[in-house]
């Protein structure tokens, strides 16, 4: 019962820093971690975009926040998270502003906001929480999340897995997929990017005569562990989940090497007013507390503090994700374009 | 010419209002790049497929049963009846949701039996959902047409050596034939004009793609996309005024005793339906309900559906009532109470759509309560009207006539006599736009207040994240509140007729 932990070191005062997750090498970084116990009282009214969060955990944290500061008024207007943005893009057209903050799951999004310059500066203190490379001077990333190959060793045997995500539909593999998933879109849109339409539309086409389609990433990932493919596209958490379910499950995980097929995204979160309360709220989801459950029941990557990674994924330093501009990612509409045209979606 | 009485007036600024999204799409429509392109082929094919698919399979499922349900004695007709024109009550996107949480592998039904089915959704599973809650729409109508029916022609041709079923093929048939097109037309405007159907079973209709290019603020693709949908629904529209019911001079109905193994069959036949499009749902929910508890449901989410559906409903009541008055009194109020019903044949995406980019160029309104109600009510008061105009409509005039020769004042006999005898057919009015729009999905959607969640809203949000469990409480409350409706339409003008055999009245 993670969640009920959550709340209690969220609402009640507890031993700050005593925390499993703080290991000795922790001490020698330079990053701080900060508890919710250093933190300023959260007071007032705030309104937040939240692109839709990871099946409800985003919630729990929003709830244990709020439990924690009772004179704190948090309205929150849910969506897709692409839907927000482009929201925030038409009110800041209009003329019109009612968002504080947007809370994103891809950085594409976070982009598009910050490109039209809607996004406040953050004090230099909130950036140096973060990953040295993962600093922006007007987002915060919360957590990160690799794309990855998730296969069924026991039906692969012992063919050749492909390092590069162009050739997987030259293997005999099969394969499931998830096209209408927005991560997977901004995968598509991280290889329209590298590799050129042309290449990516090919690659498409290709990949629609081979893969079976499903609703989700953690329906591609059911898939592989049944043996209906042999190898999946899926975030990484959603292997994650699926054993800590399931710890005996047959199923591994495999990186492409410096391509699309391992790219590294992150949802963020931005500030849209100078508003003190707001920033102190991007402060909270930096704690200690939020970050190590984010981790833990998320299965996604800490990108603040010193917060041991998920267990089962290796370390980011050991994997060569490409060099993407996430803020570019944003831009989706000419993805879909070209997956319509390749029949995928 | 007379100079506008007040009811006139408030139709003519209520009509410009009706008038006013549609022009608001024609502007945003007007910088769109693109008019037509292949994949926008793909979603006209898509969606009057479906189109024909639902009044094909209403009219395989509701005439049938119509023949059965105004000829055959059955035991417990009325309740027969009411049963199986019960899904009309309930909106499809209950059913499509269930029936997609049901069926498949990761399916409900694969993991309480084992039993593996395949997935539940696209233009077949959109189709099926749409024939079940749309079929009683051509049962209600042909049944309609079936009991002013004269069987002495039927007779006749028996006598003279035809069987059965080709006399009532040639003879019955195309008489009724009116009566089934007006029933399948509806029908077919419904699948035109739902959203939450196609969007559950991923199917790229009109609504769903319009509210994808809603999501990339494309908002004058939205737009354009919308004018081509109103472009098929006004068309719809104008055939199912065409198709009028013809009445005949009501003689000597059909009758049929049937035996014992034919009842069998026929309540064997009939029962399926009930089955899946109101057992399934509630069974869903109920075994959701049974495992999952509460979940984070509120109870501020049914308050706030019922607030705003209460005021768009106390807002019908008194608009309603004038405009009403209006199209009985001459040609000029006739028209303006069809220019309002225009708004009925918007559907809530189009309707979303248009306020949205309203409020963006009026920030008062914008995310507030107030653009929500309005959408509801463009949207419903012509049932509210409606409902008022069957109650003034069995008027005696003369009563009024008498208050008036009695010294009374146009608007004191108004008040006094009119509004008295009326107040049913407002009361019923009313309820109807309440219960309507404590349902409505897409314009809630798209317009609600920041943080103003409704139960419609969250059982969308919980088919989103995929936690299907915690949409037990809501689907209960929307089937109860369905269950209402119906209740409501039973003592209301629909269901009048459903004791045949009784004199027809004459309208």
């Amino acid at each position: 019962m993670h969640r009920r932990t959550l709340l209690q070191t969220l609402s009640l005062a507890s031993l700050a820093g005593a925390l499993p997750g703080l290991s000795i090498s922790a001490l020698a970084n330079s990053i701080k971690s900060y508890s919710v116990e250093e933190l300023p009282k959260l007071e007032g009214e705030l309104t937040l975009y939240l692109g839709r969060g990871e099946g409800g955990l985003y919630e729990d944290v929003l709830n244990a926040i709020k439990k924690r500061n009772p004179n704190f008024d948090l309205k929150i207007r849910r969506g897709p998270t692409a839907a927000l943005a482009n929201m925030l893009l038409a009110e800041a057209k209009a003329g019109v502003s009612r968002a504080d903050l947007f809370w994103a799951v891809d950085s594409g999004a976070i982009g598009q906001v910050a490109q039209a310059g809607l996004a406040k500066s953050l004090p230099t203190d909130i950036t140096a929480q973060l990953k040295p490379e993962f600093r922006f001077h007007n987002w915060a990333p919360i957590t990160g999340r690799i794309r990855t190959l998730p296969y069924n060793p026991t039906k692969v045997g012992s063919k050749q897995l492909p390092t590069s995500i162009m050739d997987l539909p030259n293997t005999d593999l099969s394969i499931a997929w998830a096209p209408s998933y927005a991560s997977f879109q901004s995968f598509v849109t991280a290889m329209r990017l590298l590799e050129g339409e042309a290449a990516t539309i090919q690659w498409l086409k290709a990949m629609k005569q081979k893969a079976k389609k499903y609703a989700g990433e953690l329906g591609v990932v059911m898939a592989v562990e049944r043996g209906e493919a042999d190898i999946g596209l899926a975030n990484h958490y959603y292997t994650l989940r699926l054993k800590s379910g399931k710890p005996d499950a047959n199923l591994t995980l495999a990186f492409t090497n410096n391509d699309a097929g391992c790219l590294i995204n992150a949802s963020g979160i931005i500030s849209l007013t100078e508003n003190k309360t707001a920033i102190d709220f991007i402060r909270y989801l930096l704690t200690t507390e939020v970050q190590s459950y984010l981790s833990s029941e998320a299965y996604e990557i800490p990108l603040a503090g010193n917060n041991a990674p998920p267990q089962g994924i290796p370390t980011l330093d050991t994997i060569s994700p490409p060099n993407v501009d996430l803020t570019k990612l944003a831009d989706v509409r000419p993805t879909l374009t070209l997956m319509r045209k390749a029949g995928v979606l | 010419m007379k100079p506008w009485s007040t009811s006139y007036i408030v139709a003519f600024m209520v009509a410009a209002l009706a008038l006013f999204p549609v022009s608001v799409l024609f502007s945003l429509a007007s910088d769109s790049t693109q008019i037509f392109d292949a994949y926008n082929l793909e979603v006209l094919a898509n969606t009057l497929l479906l189109m024909a698919f639902t009044a094909l399979g209403a009219i395989l499922i509701g005439v049938p049963l119509a023949v059965i349900l105004t000829y055959v004695q059955l035991p417990w007709k009325k309740f027969w009846l009411v049963l199986l024109a019960a899904p009309l009550a309930m909106p499809s996107y209950l059913g499509a949701f269930t029936f997609y949480a049901t069926f498949g592998y990761s399916g409900e039904l694969n993991a309480l039996t084992g039993i593996e089915t395949p997935p539940f959704d696209g233009l077949f599973g959109a189709s099926v959902i749409m024939i079940f809650y749309t079929y009683p729409f051509v049962l209600l109508s042909t049944r309609a047409a079936l009991s002013s029916l004269d069987a002495s022609q039927v007779y006749a041709a028996r006598t003279l050596g035809m069987s059965l079923l080709t006399s009532l093929w040639r003879i019955a048939l195309p008489r009724i034939f009116n009566g089934i097109a007006a029933g399948a037309l509806l029908a077919s405007l419904y699948a035109l004009s739902d959203f939450g159907t196609p969007a559950f079973m991923g199917l790229d209709t009109f609504t769903r793609v319009i509210y994808v290019e809603y999501n990339a603020f494309g908002l004058s693709q939205a737009a354009m996309l919308s004018l081509q949908l109103l472009v098929i629904v006004a068309l719809v529209l104008y055939l199912e005024a065409q198709v009028k019911g013809s009445q005949e001079p009501p003689g000597r109905h059909l009758v049929f005793w049937p035996n014992k193994k034919q009842l069998l069959l026929i309540i064997s036949g009939m029962f399926p339906i009930v089955l899946f499009a109101i057992v399934l749902p509630l069974a869903v929910f109920s075994i959701w309900l049974w495992r999952d508890g509460f979940g984070n449901f509120e109870l501020s989410y049914a308050w706030n559906s019922a607030q705003a559906s209460l005021l768009a409903a106390m807002a019908a009541m008194i608009i309603a009532l004038p405009l009403a008055h209006a199209s009985l009194k001459g040609r000029a109020g006739k028209f303006m109470e069809r220019i309002i019903f225009v708004g009925f044949g918007i559907p809530g995406i189009v309707m979303g759509t248009a306020l949205v980019y309203i409020g963006l160029q009026l920030p008062f309104l914008y995310q507030t309560l107030g653009l929500l109600v309005l959408a509801y009510l463009l949207r419903f008061l012509p049932l509210a009207i409606g409902s008022i105009r069957t109650a003034t409509e069995n008027l005696d005039t003369s009563m009024v006539n008498a208050a008036r020769l009695l010294g009374a004042s146009r608007q004191e006999a108004f008040r006094r006599v009119t509004l008295p005898l009326t107040m049913r057919g407002v009361i019923a009015g009313g309820a109807l736009v309440f219960l309507e729009a404590m349902r409505e999905l897409p314009a809630t959607l798209l317009l609600g207040p920041t943080g103003y969640e409704t139960l419609a809203t969250y059982l969308w949000r919980v088919y989103e994240a995929g936690y299907f469990g915690l949409a037990a409480i809501p689907g209960l409350l929307l089937i109860f509140i369905s269950a209402l409706g119906l209740l409501l339409m039973l003592t209301g003008e629909r269901f009048n007729d459903i004791e045949f055999n009784k004199e027809t009245q004459i309208k």
